[in-house]
């Protein structure tokens, strides 16, 4: 150094007095840590939560992965937990529709198989999901699906290149396994891999998701309600009014799902399809690399696996792409049988009881059901450890 | 708590990569830039370290830009050296026998003197027989080291200071005026049948094809560096003979951005001692950073969705609205600015570092020339020192004055942005300071006029000048203007949370500038006050938008 003279330097003026000094911080530390320790925890006895034996998670709180997580909490450990994506979920089935409420059904026990299923939901993400919120999953009996349509092409697969905007990117693994077509920005990444840290954070955005249509307070404010020209119905609304303490259910009658509805019917009038996938190989598969894991993952937490793989639309498939469909179908179950896992591949549905390449209908869920409840693998894993 | 959306208006080159102080990337960089720079600070390392720091910084936003400033920052470091080895006092120099003459009493300048000549022929030679695409920039870089060869040969200050100052100001030029001039020649052009005049688009000038944009910060680096080769040259500020202490001085990462435009004689002397380091470093940079935190996501963010709304589709608004979205443009700039400013000199202030104070409370000024002396401090004592005075400042009668006061805005205008709007914008102030300081000359309003009432003025005429600043165009600057006054009163639909919140600060700061002031001492206060502001940045920020004077 070639100078170490002392100068005098004006010191940082202020012009407010929000001027904290140590102690300030201590304490304003302090009450952050309570708040942000106690709230999450106070916020479950005051906000009304009971899932009846058929619920599942809404589709517009599928983003609401603390809710997710609190709804795995109170799981009796007698109970099978049903995961998968939108399959197990029921896109075009109403509550009462759905492969666990048939699994009920033949138990005779309603509230066994818990539907804990997320509409929208992909391998990669589940795996996120289940490693950052599934904690409560433990010492379970689970029944994990292997829904194959991830696999059908690349860009399922999120294996291309290209960009593609998907759902529930921030449960997608942001810097490894790399994911081509997933181009988030450096803060985007590195936002998802520290806020899932933050129970505190994720209580804040449920809020968001549960009262103020999945946007933060100020930009809730600002919402229009789609019309032209637009009208700005909450811009003198009470924020805190919005919140009810009571978590938005599914509607009684759904126009979207259910027999009553128009989007549930059979995929085709005619049955038979001749759509080509481009089936990726299990071993380039993103997909199946993470499904993989999340059988790895469950059964690190000590549950009791059991996976189901499919039952995917063959009657889709032009005849030439069959075999490839059925080599994969068989790579994963034999994979499954390598590792110990119990599994079941069901053959396929008839095609009047599909909606389309993986959803079943009602009576699809009834017949897959009553398959899966009564086939010999299935029972022996059910009553194992009984 | 950090930003995840982003969506705003952005300066071009600014949008492949950012690392915006409210953004997760600058944290990562600043928990490796910190403790490092701790460990360091008691040997000469901290010095480098701090110049890699700023410069992978300002590398983040576009690498290529690092050449233009590592150019602007060698040029000037290597002029004011040459400025050094010339006399102070300059004697008429008999050009005629100078050339006649070629002998050099001093070795540097000698040096200089035949490295120049020899570069202008070289460089020349590569405008006439290089690649085409180099043909521009090397004809211009060939006529400035010729100045170069000139400056050696006459010992003369002047001419290095003539250098810097076209060297800094043709870089400004280029990269940020040259598109709006060229295009309002061709419009003159087209005008007067002269389309055969017509100019290339400046893009067509970049060397290698490299994209024309605005690189981040140019017109905070080149005054910042310009301020020093001036200040020496009058003599206010000693030669700085580490070039890396010069580096770190015109790009300090915490304020190369988007300023406060630091001056050499209060910024460098903090470089030439080892950073002293307390725990109020801590405590005051944290608050700082808290604060321009806040500022930045829960406010100015949360203002720009209004006013986008309103400025993107002025004939859809009614007044109330155009009224209130010009009004919320007033305070999303002041936030955002003013947000940026606080974390700046929190950052340094971590380092120990002090960066002088670019806002003090702008909208609670009585006169427009207070309001100048309170609203981008650093930019206006730049103006006033290196434009209004040469100009002659106040010297010289009222009519001279208010001339130099009206050139001196006209110039701050268009150092915003080359727009016209933006001109319009400045000498609406110049006209502002002129007409409120001949209205202060009166007693009535001095004595008479209520504090309050004057008040409220400046922020009105401030809030009209907004329009012209903020308008996507002149056009839509005079539609807003003649709607306010015609269109129909509509309901303006602005959030009421956004009033509350705009209307709590401004409380804040009259109770600040009030006898009331003790009420905010108070530790429970300054607490609540803090944990409000993290909480509600927890649960309520809005988006992560880039800075409006990024742009700049």
């Amino acid at each position: 150094m070639a100078a170490t003279k002392t100068i005098g330097i004006p010191d940082t003026p202020f012009v407010n007095e929000v001027r904290l000094n140590a102690w300030h911080w201590i304490v304003v530390f302090a009450i952050l840590a309570i708040i942000g320790l106690l709230t999450p925890a106070l916020w479950k006895r005051r906000e009304r939560f009971e899932p009846r034996p058929d619920y599942r998670i809404p589709y517009g709180l599928s983003k609401d992965y603390w809710l997710y997580e609190r709804r795995l909490q109170p799981i009796a450990p007698t109970n099978v937990v049903v995961l998968g994506d939108s399959v197990v979920w029921g896109e075009y089935v109403r509550p009462d529709g759905t492969l666990s409420h048939f699994l009920n059904e033949q138990s005779g026990q309603p509230g066994k198989f818990v539907n804990a299923g997320v509409n929208g939901l992909f391998p990669l993400a589940f795996e996120g999901l289940l490693r950052y919120y599934g904690g409560p999953l433990r010492h379970r009996k689970v029944i994990l699906h292997c829904n194959v349509l991830w696999m059908s092409s690349p860009k399922a697969d999120l294996s291309t290149v290209k960009e593609e905007r998907f759902n529930h990117a921030e449960l997608v693994p942001q810097f490894y396994p790399r994911i081509p077509c997933y181009k988030a920005d450096l803060n985007q990444r590195l936002g998802a891999v520290i806020e899932r840290h933050f129970t505190f954070s994720e209580w804040a955005t449920h809020l968001q998701i549960a009262y103020f249509g999945q946007k933060s307070i100020p930009n809730w404010t600002l919402g229009d309600d789609g019309r032209d020209p637009p009208h700005y119905p909450n811009a003198y609304k009470n924020p805190l009014a919005q919140i009810t303490l009571k978590i938005p259910t599914e509607p009684a009658v759904d126009p979207e799902r259910g027999p009553n509805s128009p989007r549930h019917k059979p995929w085709s009038a005619s049955g038979e399809g001749s759509t080509r996938f481009e089936w990726v190989e299990l071993d380039q598969s993103l997909q199946w690399a993470a499904f993989q894991r999340t059988v790895n993952l469950l059964r690190s937490r000590d549950n009791d696996l059991f996976v189901l793989v499919g039952p995917f639309n063959e009657n889709m498939m032009a005849a030439e792409n069959r075999p490839a469909f059925r080599r994969l179908r068989d790579g994963i179950a034999d994979w499954l049988a390598k590792n110990h896992v119990a599994c079941l591949v069901p053959e396929t549905l008839s095609s009047a009881l599909y909606a389309d390449a993986s959803h079943p209908l009602t009576e699809g869920y009834r017949l897959l059901a009553d398959r899966l409840y009564n086939a010999a693998a299935f029972r022996s894993w059910l009553d194992k450890g009984r | 708590m950090f930003a995840r959306v982003a969506s705003e208006r952005i300066t071009p080159g600014a949008n492949t990569a950012r690392m915006l102080f409210h953004t997760w990337p600058f944290l990562v960089f600043l928990l490796i830039v910190l403790p490092v720079f701790f460990a360091l600070r008691k040997t000469r390392l901290w010095l480098p370290w701090l110049t890699v720091a700023s410069y992978f910084f300002y590398g983040w936003w576009n690498p290529h830009y690092l050449f233009l400033v590592l150019y602007a920052t060698v040029l000037d470091f290597c002029l004011v050296a040459l400025m050094d080895h010339c006399p102070r006092e300059g004697n008429r120099v008999d050009v005629l026998a100078r050339l006649t003459r070629l002998r050099f009493d001093d070795r540097v300048l000698k040096a200089a003197f035949l490295g120049a000549a020899l570069a202008t022929l070289g460089i020349l030679g590569l405008a006439v027989a290089g690649p085409k695409t180099l043909r521009p920039a090397m004809t211009a870089l060939s006529l400035l080291v010729f100045l170069m060869a000139l400056g050696a040969l006459f010992s003369s200050r002047r001419i290095w200071l003539l250098i810097s100052l076209v060297n800094n100001l043709a870089l400004l030029l280029f990269f940020k005026y040259a598109r709006f001039v060229v295009e309002n020649l061709n419009g003159v052009f087209a005008w007067a049948h002269l389309s055969s005049l017509k100019l290339p688009d400046p893009s067509a000038l970049m060397p290698f094809g490299f994209e024309y944009l605005l690189p981040v910060g140019i017109s905070f680096f080149t005054f910042q560096s310009l301020s020093y080769t001036i200040d020496f040259y009058f003599g206010n500020v000693q030669r700085e003979r580490n070039f890396l202490r010069f580096a770190t001085f015109v790009c300090f990462f915490p304020q190369l951005m988007a300023g406060p435009i630091e001056r050499a004689r209060h910024l460098l002397p903090q470089f030439h001692q080892f950073p002293e380091i307390r725990l109020q470093n801590f405590t005051d940079g944290a608050s700082l950073f808290l604060v321009g935190l806040f500022k930045k996501l829960a406010l100015a963010n949360y203002l720009a969705y209004y006013v986008e709304r309103v400025y993107d589709n002025p004939r859809a608004f009614g007044a109330p609205a155009l009224v209130l979205a010009t009004v919320a443009f007033g305070w999303q700039i002041f936030f955002d600015f003013s947000g940026y400013t606080d974390m700046a000199r929190g950052v340094a202030k971590l380092m120990g570092f002090n960066l002088i104070l670019n806002f003090n409370n702008p909208y609670l000024a009585t006169g427009l020339g207070e309001f100048w002396s309170r609203w981008h401090i650093s930019l206006s004592s730049w103006f006033r020192d290196y434009v209004y005075i040469p100009l002659g400042g106040n010297r010289g009668g009222t009519f001279n004055t208010y001339r130099n006061l009206l050139l001196t805005f006209f110039v701050s205008g268009l150092w915003h942005g080359a727009s016209w709007t933006f001109v319009i914008w400045g000498t609406l102030h110049g006209l502002g300071v002129v007409i409120t300081r001949e209205l202060e000359r009166s007693a009535f309003y001095r004595t008479q006029v209520p504090r309050l009432a004057k008040q409220l003025g400046v922020f009105a005429f401030v809030s009209f000048a907004w329009v012209f600043f903020r308008a996507g165009s002149l056009n839509d600057a005079l539609l807003i203007v003649n709607r306010v006054f015609t269109a129909a009163w509509h309901d303006p639909q602005i959030p009421a949370l956004m009033i509350e919140l705009v209307a709590l600060v401004w409380l804040y700061q009259f109770l600040y500038e009030s006898r009331y002031r003790y009420l905010l001492q108070t530790g429970l206060v300054r607490v609540g006050i803090a944990v409000f502001m993290v909480l509600y940045l927890s649960l309520c920020a809005s988006g992560g938008g880039a800075f409006i004077y990024f742009q700049f």
